[in-house]
Formats: C-alpha cells, sequence, structure tokens
C-alpha cells in the first residue's frame, strides 16, 4: 500500500506551476524594483517628463474610455450589421500601434502627409493637419487601445439583466434617466477595469510616442527610457529608475481601483443578451457609421497610408511628383539584410510563446480552478502581475537579473522568448480559465472513476474539450508576439532581431518608403503564418 | 483494518472531511454490505454528496478509513491514499459528466480501455450494457445529441460496462421530470438487483429513498442522524428532525402521560391521543393517518376546516382544533371549504411520541 503514499501528479502540477510563474515574474520585477530605487537618480529630476507621462497617460485613457465606450454603446442590437462592425472594432488589436502611427504621421505629418499634401493644393499652405503632436500621439494612443474599453464594456452590456432595465421603465423613468441612473453605475467596475488597463498599458507604450511625440519634443518616461540606453554607454540604471516611476503609477492605480470598487458591493449582474429598454435604438445608422468611422481612423486609413508609401518611388512634398515602384518591397526582401533573419526569429518566437503561454496558463488556470491545495488565490494574482507591469520596465528587469545568471540567456532569442511569455501570461490565463470554468468539474472527475489517471483525464477529456479556445488564444498571443516592441527594443541583439525591431530601426536610420514595406513584409508574416495553421486545422478537420 | 474492510463492500469509519475550517462531514462511519442498496438521505448541505465523493476518491478526507471489498482504499492514520482510478468504482454523476466530445459508444468504452480490456472483446461488453440499459441502437450518437433521459442511461451504461462490484450514485435523477423519474428508478433498482450491485445512493427525496433501499442512512450537518431499514425509519423516526424529513407534519407538543401500561398525549387544547413510545415531549402522526368524518365517532376530536387545497385525487387539509393546527390529507376530489365543522382521530398505531 506504499503506492498510496505516491505524490500526486495534479500536486506536482501545482507545485511546477508555481515555481515557474514565480521564476518567470518576480526575479525581474525586484530586480527593476530595486536597482531602480537604488540608482541615484529620481524622475523627479526631471519633472517635465514625469509630468508629459502623466499627462500622456490619463488624456489617452480618457479618450480611449470614452471612444470604446462609445462604440460599445453603439452597437446595440438593431444596428445594422452589428455582428461585422463588432469584430471591425477590434481590428487594431491585431495591428501593432508602431505601424499605424507610421501610418498617420504619412497621412498627417505636417510637410509630406498626404492628407496635408492635398489641403494644402486645395485650400493652401494654413490648412495643416499636424499628426505630429500631443494630440496627435494622444489620438493615435487612444485609436489603438479603444478595443479594450469596448471588449469589457460590451461584456458587461451583455451580462446586464434587462429586467432591471425593463422595470426601471415600468416604475416611470425616461430611457435617458434609466441610462443614468441604472445602466452607467452598473458599467462602472468594467469601466474601472478598462481604464487600469488602458492608463497602464498607455505610460508604457513606447511606440506611438516615439514615432509622434519626439519629433514634436514630447518626451515621456518610455521614449526617455529609450533615449538613455542609447547612450555610450548606456545608462541603465537611471533607465531603471523611470521604470519604478512607471510601475509606481500602475500599483498607485491598482489600489486606487481596487478602493474605489471595494466600497461598494456588486450583485453579480447576470441575464440574457442586452435589450435596451427602448426597443429599435435611435439612429441606427448613424451609429454604424461613428464604427465604421473608427475603423476607417485607427486601422484602413493608417494601412493605406502604409501601403502608398511603400509603393511611392519616394514619399514626396508635392502631390505631383508622385510616382509608383516595386523597388522598396524589392529592396527589402532582397537587398535588406535584417529582413529573412528578423522574419524567421519573429515567427518562431510568436509560435513558441504561444505554446508556452498557452501550456503555463492552462498549467495556473487548472490549479487555480481545480487543484485542492492551498495557494490557488495567490498564484492567480501571481500570474497576473505582468498586466500591471509595461513591458519595458520588465524588460529592464530581465536585464539586470539575466546578466548575473551564467546561462545562455542574455544575449539570445532566450531573453526574448522570456519577456514576451511573461508579458502575455495573463491573456493566457484568462482565456483558458474562462474555458475551464465552462467545463463541469465531473466530466474530469467521471474520466478519473471510470479508470484513468489523472493525466489520462487530461489528455482524453479536458484538452480536446478545451482545444478549440486553446487553438484561439495561440493565434492571438502568437499576433501579439509578432508586434510587440517595447521591450524587444531593449532585448535584441544582432542575432536575436524581430521583425517589429527591424521596422523600428528602419525607421530610425532609413528610407520612409523602405520602412513601410518592412512594415507590410510584418504584417504578411503574421497573415500568411495564421492562415497556412488555420487551413493546416481544417484539412485536419478540427475545425 | 482488514476486519473493517471484510464486514462489507463498502466501509466507512470516522471519516472527517472539511473544506476550509468547517468541516461537511464530521466523523462519519457506515457499512454496505455486498449487493446492498444504502442510500444517504438528508437536505441540502448535510454532507452526503461529500461522503460519496471521499469514498471515490474525489475528496481527501482529513480523517477516517475507508475500505472497499476488503481492501483499504483511504486511511488518514497511515497516509494511504489511492487514487479514484485505482478504487474499481463505477460513479453516476449528477450532470451524468457525459463527454461531449465522444459519441455514446465510446462514452461507455472509454472505461473499459482506461482499464485495458482488450479491442476485441470491447465491442461485446460495450452492447452488452447499451442494451441493458435499452440504447443498443444509439452506440454511434454523438453524446450531444441526447435527450436527458438518454444521457441518464448513457451515464448508468458506463458505469456498469466495467462490471464493478460497487456503484455510487450521487442524485442521479434529480435532473429527470417527475414521471421519466419514475421509470427511471424502476429501472434503476431492477438492474442493481439484478446485477447484484453494492449501490450507495445519494438524494435529498424521501420518496426516492424509500422506494430503492434496503436501508438509509439520514444525514444532517455532516452526521447520521438515524440509520435503518425504510420501514424502521418510517415507523420509529429517531428524532424530530428525522420525522419531519420523512413527512411526518404533525409534530405537536404535548404532555406524556402513563396510564395502564400505555402513553397518553395531552395537547394544549386539551385533546388526549393515545401514542406509542415511552414518553417525551412532542407527539407525531402523519397527515394521511388522521381520518376525517362529517358526524361524531367514538375518539373523534372536533375541529375545524381553516384551508383545504385540492391535488388532484387527494385534499390536503389545514385543521384548527382549539389552539392547535395540524394537517390532514385524505383521498378525495372535492375539498370541504373553509369553516367546515369536521371530526378527526388518529389510529394509536400511527401516533408516536418523540423527545426531541
Amino acid at each position: 500500500m506504499i503506492l498510496g503514499r505516491r505524490i500526486r501528479p495534479e500536486a506536482m502540477l501545482g507545485f511546477v506551476v508555481t515555481l515557474c510563474v514565480a521564476t518567470l515574474v518576480l526575479p525581474p520585477l525586484i530586480a527593476a524594483a530595486v536597482a531602480g530605487s537604488s540608482a541615484g537618480f529620481t524622475p523627479l529630476h526631471e519633472p517635465g517628463i514625469v509630468a508629459n507621462t502623466l499627462i500622456f497617460g490619463a488624456a489617452t485613457t480618457i479618450a480611449a474610455l470614452l471612444l470604446g465606450g462609445g462604440l460599445a454603446l453603439a452597437l446595440a442590437p438593431g444596428v445594422p450589421g452589428r455582428a461585422m462592425l463588432e469584430r471591425l472594432v477590434v481590428m487594431p488589436l491585431y495591428l501593432t500601434p508602431l505601424l499605424t502611427a507610421m501610418g498617420w504621421n504619412w497621412l498627417a505629418s505636417p510637410r509630406s502627409g498626404l492628407v496635408n499634401l492635398v489641403l494644402h493644393e486645395t485650400l493652401g499652405s494654413w490648412a495643416t493637419i499636424n499628426i505630429v503632436s500631443v494630440p496627435g500621439v494622444v489620438a493615435v494612443s487612444a485609436f489603438a487601445f479603444a478595443p479594450l474599453p469596448f471588449l469589457l464594456i460590451s461584456d458587461a452590456l451583455r451580462a446586464l439583466d434587462p429586467s432591471l432595465l425593463e422595470s426601471a421603465r415600468v416604475h416611470g423613468a425616461s430611457a435617458g434617466r434609466v441610462f443614468r441612473r441604472i445602466v452607467l453605475p452598473l458599467l462602472q467596475p468594467a469601466a474601472l477595469a478598462a481604464a487600469l488597463l488602458v492608463c497602464v498599458e498607455a505610460v508604457g507604450m513606447f511606440s506611438v510616442p516615439a514615432v509622434l511625440g519626439l519629433p514634436a519634443g514630447f518626451n515621456v518616461a518610455t521614449t526617455q527610457i529609450f533615449q538613455l540606453l542609447e547612450n555610450y554607454p548606456p545608462r541603465i540604471a537611471e533607465a531603471t529608475a523611470w521604470g519604478v516611476l512607471l510601475l509606481g503609477i500602475a500599483a498607485v492605480l491598482t489600489l486606487a481601483q481596487a478602493a474605489l470598487l471595494g466600497r461598494r458591493s456588486f450583485v453579480t449582474v447576470t441575464g440574457k443578451a442586452f435589450r435596451p429598454a427602448a426597443g429599435r435604438p435611435r439612429a441606427p445608422r448613424g451609429r454604424a457609421a461613428f464604427a465604421l468611422l473608427y475603423v476607417a481612423l485607427a486601422a484602413v486609413l493608417p494601412l493605406l497610408a502604409l501601403l502608398w508609401a511603400a509603393s511611392c518611388e519616394f514619399v514626396p512634398a508635392r502631390l505631383g511628383l508622385m510616382r509608383f515602384t516595386f523597388q522598396h518591397f524589392a529592396f527589402v526582401l532582397n537587398q535588406y539584410p535584417k529582413t529573412w533573419l528578423a522574419a524567421g526569429n519573429s515567427v518562431l518566437l510568436g509560435a513558441l510563446t504561444g505554446c508556452l503561454v498557452c501550456g503555463l496558463g492552462l498549467g495556473v488556470s487548472w490549479v487555480v480552478l481545480r487543484g485542492r491545495g492551498r495557494g490557488a488565490q495567490a498564484l492567480d494574482q501571481l500570474s497576473m502581475i505582468p498586466l500591471s507591469m509595461p513591458a519595458m520596465v520588465f524588460a529592464l528587469g530581465l536585464l539586470w537579473v539575466y546578466v548575473r545568471v551564467p546561462l545562455p540567456i542574455y544575449g539570445t532569442a532566450l531573453i526574448l522568448l522570456i519577456a514576451y511569455s511573461t508579458h502575455y501570461l495573463p491573456y493566457g490565463v484568462r482565456t483558458t480559465s474562462a474555458a475551464l470554468r465552462q467545463l463541469h468539474p465531473e466530466l474530469e472527475e467521471a474520466a478519473r472513476v471510470a479508470g484513468a489517471s489523472w493525466m489520462g483525464a487530461m489528455r482524453r477529456i479536458t484538452l480536446p474539450l478545451l482545444q478549440p479556445t486553446i487553438f484561439a488564444a495561440w493565434v492571438l498571443l502568437f499576433i501579439m508576439a509578432m508586434q510587440e516592441v517595447s521591450s524587444s527594443m531593449l532585448l535584441y541583439t544582432s542575432h536575436s532581431i524581430v521583425l517589429s525591431v527591424a521596422v523600428f530601426d528602419l525607421w530610425e536610420n532609413g528610407n520612409p518608403s523602405d520602412v513601410a514595406a518592412l512594415g507590410f513584409v510584418q504584417l504578411a508574416a503574421s497573415f500568411i503564418v495564421v492562415s497556412a495553421v488555420l487551413a493546416l486545422r481544417q484539412r485536419r478537420g478540427l475545425a | 483494518m482488514t476486519r473493517l474492510g471484510s464486514l462489507g463492500a463498502v466501509a466507512a469509519e470516522g471519516l472527517v472531511v472539511a473544506h476550509g475550517a468547517v468541516p461537511a462531514v464530521r466523523g462519519i462511519g457506515f457499512t454496505a454490505a455486498p449487493g446492498e442498496f444504502l442510500t444517504l438521505l438528508g437536505p441540502s448541505g448535510c454532507g452526503k454528496t461529500t461522503t460519496l465523493r471521499a469514498i471515490a476518491g474525489l475528496e481527501t478526507p482529513r480523517a477516517g478509513r475507508i475500505a472497499i471489498g476488503g481492501q483499504k482504499v483511504f486511511d488518514a492514520a497511515d497516509g494511504v491514499d489511492l487514487p479514484p482510478e485505482r478504487r474499481g468504482l463505477a460513479m453516476v454523476f449528477q450532470s451524468y459528466a457525459i463527454w461531449p466530445h465522444m459519441t455514446v459508444f465510446e462514452n461507455v468504452a472509454f472505461g473499459l480501455r482506461a482499464r485495458g480490456v482488450r479491442k476485441a472483446a470491447l465491442g461485446d461488453v460495450v452492447r452488452r450494457s447499451l442494451d441493458l440499459v435499452g440504447l443498443a441502437d444509439f452506440a454511434n450518437r454523438p453524446a450531444t445529441r441526447l435527450s436527458g433521459g438518454q444521457q441518464q442511461r448513457v451515464a448508468l451504461a458506463r458505469s456498469i460496462a466495467g462490471d464493478p462490484a460497487v456503484i455510487l450514485l450521487d442524485e442521479p435523477l434529480s435532473n429527470l421530470d417527475a414521471q421519466l423519474r419514475l421509470a427511471m428508478r424502476a429501472e434503476l433498482k431492477s438492474l442493481q438487483r439484478r446485477l447484484g450491485l453494492t449501490a450507495i445512493y445519494v438524494t435529498h427525496d424521501q420518496e426516492e429513498a424509500l422506494a430503492l433501499s434496503d436501508r438509509i442512512l439520514v444525514m444532517r450537518e455532516g452526521a447520521i442522524a438515524q440509520a435503518g431499514t425504510p420501514q424502521q425509519i418510517l415507523d420509529a423516526p429517531a428524532s424530530r428532525f428525522v420525522a419531519a424529513f420523512m413527512g411526518v407534519r404533525n409534530i405537536l407538543p404535548c404532555i406524556a402521560e402513563r396510564g395502564g401500561g400505555a402513553m397518553t398525549a395531552v395537547l394544549k387544547n386539551g385533546v388526549r391521543l393515545p401514542a406509542r413510545g415511552d414518553g417525551g415531549s412532542f407527539v407525531c402522526f402523519r397527515p394521511a393517518s388522521v381520518r376525517l368524518s362529517a358526524a361524531p365517532e367514538p375518539g373523534a376530536h372536533p375541529a375545524e376546516v381553516a384551508a383545504a387545497t385540492c391535488l388532484g385525487d387527494i385534499v390536503e387539509y389545514e385543521l384548527r382544533c382549539g389552539e392547535v393546527a395540524l394537517s390532514a390529507r385524505e383521498l378525495s376530489r372535492r375539498a370541504l371549504p373553509p369553516g367546515t365543522p369536521v371530526f378527526w382521530r388518529v389510529d394509536p398505531d400511527d401516533c408516536f411520541l418523540l423527545a426531541d
């Protein structure tokens, strides 16, 4: 009966998963915090940049929240083409803000932007839209982040019990009053969660401020970190001190959110599909047009500008000088030495990140939801830490840690894999745990009682049933990892360069049209791999 | 310990199961003999499902021992804890837990494959089990395209396919509609008899427990309130809780008087009822034991109809008899209107005294 004493695989899983997550998350966090606080420099020496960071974070958050929340409310049932519009509206999530920022630069930079060229020739040189400005940075960032509040708030709307609204109407409240007194308060938790998410992402965002802010003299914490590291010798300690500022902002926001939500109890709002009490929405076409306008500004126009820039012989100062050519694509594909290496690295890293995050995320979800060990809550919170840790700060922490660790990690693609996997871990945990929660635990238990080992039950019951979710999560993670730029910027070497870094590199030192062409290569690489995987899956009859 | 096991097909002793600080099961022990149908009966939260899951190995008790078929499968004292797959049990879950990505055949074959039944024999065994539950024609149907009753049958076929000695059933009929529940109840009972299975059955439905069981354990707050055959529990509930749970709706405070070797319960309104038992402060009888008549009869007490509900073939009455309210039920299709004077009496055999 000694066999009964064997360590159970589920207990082992709990131990291994906790160890992995802790090893991924904690050392860089602690290293960044310690190194940054003992740098002998505080960001308060540069109050201007601190103020810029806060203003940028606040303005972007408010704009993205209004835009995303507005879209969620606008796309009520009854709006023509709602299902399609809901998919289009989240499209910017799949586009890297680096490319949309560049696209907007070619659309509306004051002298050579396409829009301004047209305006100058029709109205005269006084008519200029300048995207290379603080409002420009905020607008393009808000375009990029709006899908996050859109998703969270439309989920909350969907979960809203229609009878709450109907009973308010029956008791004599007008539609406007119902909205103000019932709908808005019930949406508050989702809106706050979205605000926190956007604000942390915004103050940690590098690409848009770098492309549209720096040329206008608008310097924020992330661009400052980048410049400090571009120095020779790189001032890593000082850069890390800026990272601690970002960590501090995230910590304060998280505490503020907890304090705001903690004071009130939110009974779970359940119910059927969201049906506004007023039946059909007012101005259904206007609502659809609003959503389409957003999609145009956030995705379609910048992409068209990218295509235009990539196929122009050179980005002209006058419309008359425009000539089209494929030479930039040819250069990027045949001559630019980094393209193929970076593409290979990006695809490999994206695929591995997807696998690692799905695997670890599933492990965490299982231990948290099904495991009987203690500390499940702690593991859940531990795995969510990366959400409030800007990727750039995390990368700085990784530098401090792995410079000292005598393993072939520093200066290899492995450090990028670690950075991506940790940064996206919360997405993996959230999606897999949502799916696992839908799966009745008795399905697994029935397999155990029927004679399957824990492994057998996982392999034959749980994994096959979760397989569609895991696949969808893998695709999303692949796409997100393919476009990651903030931490890649700090961790790459000439061997481990990735496409997003190569694009930014060309942006700084190359021909604008070549950048645009390389940007297209980056998008195409994502598209081709995802399509190929989808096709493969379909052929195996899994879809 | 082996002695404990050899006493029956399933034996549990001193089981304590706790989720967090509050124990759900507080030191339960029982034995199910081979071929016995044993039911754990109790209200929700009484620990009956937790006990069943502990036997299956799906919960780890803090203390106690469990033996199945004479083999020790759990002992908190020396750390023995066989995982579920090595306890050789079958179990039917409340949700049926039919694997939606498999066909009916694959669902039934799963356990056989996991336990190493050879492919040649597999088809025959699966078909025989499906035959037993009347689903022989459904083998190739996807499990998602089954009705509730069919899912129930698949769950049953799946659990008996491996020819187990012991089957655990966790409220298997609670998700079925009333008519189907009756039919499945009868089928379940005959299947258990035919296959000679030892069944441990969990339910909160006293009628189900009475109809199926050889023996019932009534549970309350993690402990056994009473154990016995259905007849024993019906005839002599051990406490007011058990009596109320078994459908005894009249539990009236009284003073018990002994006179000439028999007991008499004196109610608050002065009514005297001869009763069984050796004393106590409550007199109990089922509503159906109350006989009503329109005219005075020897031994009958006057009362007035306070409320009447017609349930088809049965009328349920609330009666007022002085300051005492009592329930009665009568086979009838016509209810007497409130305010009607009636006379009631209870057979002394149907009336018993309880201390608590």
